[in-house]
């Protein structure tokens, strides 16, 4: 046996014997708003770290090798799925070597193929359309409903990974699932009372948070999913506010905000903010909650 | 059936596995994500020639092309074919060769075991392909070294994750030793060794340094040693906050080659020992700009049969989405002894279709 096949057992046996069980559950989220839902689940018996930052485009995040080292501890891996992570997630999953967290395993969950996605494209589609997926509108963690389901699944999850806690699991997803339906007759009236009934995005990230609160996504600034706003195209968004009367701009706070100054020179009255669209996104947003809160008040004004 | 082969064995099958079934035993579910990737290139240089059988020469050409092939084979194996469709020089026509065609595991802890033929982790540049070159060319040090295609053999590899706080990967191979620049040996039973150990930290959220050491030996084609040595230092910015806007690489990479035996054909003079570096700035300044610059220094050391060169590269690239760029790149090379310098402009598209393009960082 030559000296490269005794180094190489000796690192296949010694790092075998790393993958040693770990007191409490190590949880890897894709995006903050998912560890917000594990964190809250899980809580005390459940340590939890995203990749994304809620300051990021959960589109385009890189693959840094820590993020392979992390998921190459964790015993479960929740993604959003819907091709949202396509462009980094399969070669972290590749980098960190853990065979828990494979897709089919009990240790890898996606999520929003469960909840019914939004904006499936029908017939044929191609990249002349833009970044379109496929499979649906991934940004499901905006809509409190689905994410009270989610929280289901998780808990169905987590509790399978440790039976010893699965009630107190599933006893706190169901707490948060009443919570966000109860507050979401709160915050419908609440909107209700703004005026607001149109809204124009920079991206449809916002698509499942308007269709829940019976919000129209009018328009986009971005003329295909994943471009960048054109002069063209801005000015037809200009003709469409002034037609339609419509009253508020949101733009994602991942995006450059200065289109909208060329908007709202033209068109004075129309009323433009950045919001935050995920959890830490911005200060006092630590929770899902909180964002829901931060959204409702900036379409009312405040 | 010799012990390596045995223990191979029981890693990959005694392993336990999972897979859900899925009960579509038909259809396109199970084709592998096809993607296809072509450089086109138009170039005007002072040492250009105006031969279209020269590689590179002045005028448009189609620089190469790629296919790629990747599935899951099964429970145990990813397989990934990529084949290159390149003008062979001295004529016109293109040929094709299989750049990389390897399977790999999917399921061991800690490790990645692969076969196959493909490019061998020798610093960071020579596992890229011309697609994702940060600039049109390779450093000339890599080209001197290694050859237009780059280090590329028939291997085994375990690449380890080694349980620390931070990245840290050993990369392990085993490799024939057919390239033409740096072994050319004339057993094809002889092998050689390749180690490669990086380290990356996060030192805040926003900045990562990352540092790889890489050395391959094996015996050459004057039944003596060839042994390279590499050393790569990469800084690298996004921010958290602005990320799609904004961000800074800086990247250096040193190579140190020995080629015991070889000469020089003309004089005699032993040309055994050539290194070099190169070391390049990126930066976007708009989201799909990116402005960059390279400099560059072969023979450090270098023998008298080679003469040293320095060059230094500006590049603007613009990238309409993640699969279409446009680069513009201007390259002035200064050779010792040479009483002219050399100036290349160059103009490339890099169009890509198919699957989506999984990132490397």
């Amino acid at each position: 046996m030559g000296p490269f096949f005794k180094i190489f057992l000796f690192f296949i046996f010694t790092l075998a014997a790393c993958g040693q069980a770990q007191a409490k559950l190590y949880v890897v989220t894709t995006t903050t708003d998912l560890r917000a839902l594990v964190s809250e689940i899980g809580q005390e018996f459940v340590t939890v770290d995203s990749i994304a930052k809620g300051t990021q485009d959960p589109h385009y995040i890189e693959a840094k090798p820590s993020f392979m080292t992390k998921v190459n501890r964790a015993d479960l891996l929740i993604s959003i799925g819907l091709d949202l992570e396509i462009g980094w997630l399969p070669n972290i999953i590749q980098g960190a070597r853990n065979p828990k967290v494979l897709k089919g395993q009990k240790g890898y969950l996606e999520v929003g193929p469960l909840v019914e996605p939004l904006e499936v494209p029908t017939g044929k589609i191609s990249r002349a359309q833009g970044d379109v997926h496929p499979d649906g509108n991934p940004h499901v963690t905006l809509d409190p409903i689905r994410v009270g389901q989610i929280a289901l699944f998780i808990a169905e999850r987590l509790g399978q990974l440790d039976l010893e806690h699965q009630e107190i699991f599933i006893k706190n997803a169901k707490i948060m699932q009443t919570r966000l339906q109860d507050k979401v007759k709160i915050w419908q009236a609440t909107i209700d009372q703004s005026g607001v009934k149109k809204i124009v995005t920079y991206h449809k990230t916002l698509s499942y948070f308007l269709n829940r609160f019976n919000l129209e996504n009018s328009a986009i600034l971005e003329p295909k999913p994943g471009i960048p706003p054109t002069s063209g195209h801005i000015i037809e968004i200009i003709q469409q506010i002034k037609e339609q009367k419509i009253p508020l701009i949101l733009v994602e706070n991942y995006f450059d905000p200065t289109v909208t100054e060329k908007i709202k020179n033209r068109v004075p009255t129309v009323r433009s903010a950045t919001v935050m669209v995920a959890v830490d996104g911005g200060p006092n947003v630590s929770t899902l909650d909180a964002l829901f809160e931060h959204l409702v008040d900036t379409i009312n004004g405040r | 059936m010799n012990t390596f082969v045995k223990v191979f064995m029981i890693i990959i099958f005694g392993i336990p596995v999972a897979w859900s079934q899925n009960p579509q035993t038909r259809g396109k579910v199970f084709n592998p994500d096809i993607s296809a990737n072509f450089l086109g290139l138009f170039q005007r240089g002072t040492a250009l020639s105006e031969d279209r059988t020269q590689v590179p020469h002045n005028g448009l050409s189609l620089q190469e092309a790629e296919l790629q092939f990747t599935s899951d084979v099964d429970a145990y194996f990813k397989g990934t074919a990529l084949l290159g469709i390149a003008q062979e020089s001295g004529s016109t026509e293109y040929g094709i060769d299989p750049e990389e065609v390897y399977f790999e595991t999917l399921n061991l802890p800690h490790v990645t075991l692969r076969a196959g033929q493909f490019k061998l982790a020798l610093g960071k540049h020579n596992t890229l392909h011309p697609h994702a070159y940060p600039f049109i060319d390779a450093p000339l040090i890599h080209q001197q070294l290694t050859g237009d295609e780059g280090l590329v053999e028939s291997a085994l590899s375990a690449a380890i994750l080694l349980p620390t706080s931070w990245y840290s990967e050993l990369i392990l191979q085993v490799i024939t030793l057919s390239n033409e620049d740096l072994f050319q040996s004339p057993s094809s039973g002889q092998t050689g060794t390749l180690a490669h150990f990086k380290n990356l930290w996060d030192l805040t959220d926003d900045l990562t340094l990352e540092i790889g050491l890489s050395g391959v030996t094996g015996k050459n084609q004057f039944a003596k040693t060839s042994t390279l040595l590499a050393g790569d230092l990469t800084f690298k910015w996004r921010p958290a906050e602005g990320g799609k806007y904004h961000a800074f690489i800086w990247s250096s990479e040193f190579l140190d080659g020995k080629r015991k035996g070889l000469t020089d054909e003309v004089t005699g003079d032993s040309a055994e020992h050539l290194g070099g570096m190169a070391t390049w700035i990126q930066y976007q300044f708009a989201a799909r700009w990116w402005v960059q610059t390279r400099y560059e220094k072969m023979g450090l050391p270098h023998p008298a049969s080679i003469p040293s060169q320095e060059k230094q590269s500006a590049l603007l690239a613009f990238y309409p989405s993640e699969f279409s760029g446009f680069r513009f790149q201007y390259d002035h090379l200064k050779t010792q002894g040479s009483a002219d310098d050399d100036h290349t402009f160059s103009l490339q598209f890099n169009i890509s279709v198919g699957a989506h393009p999984a990132h490397v960082y």
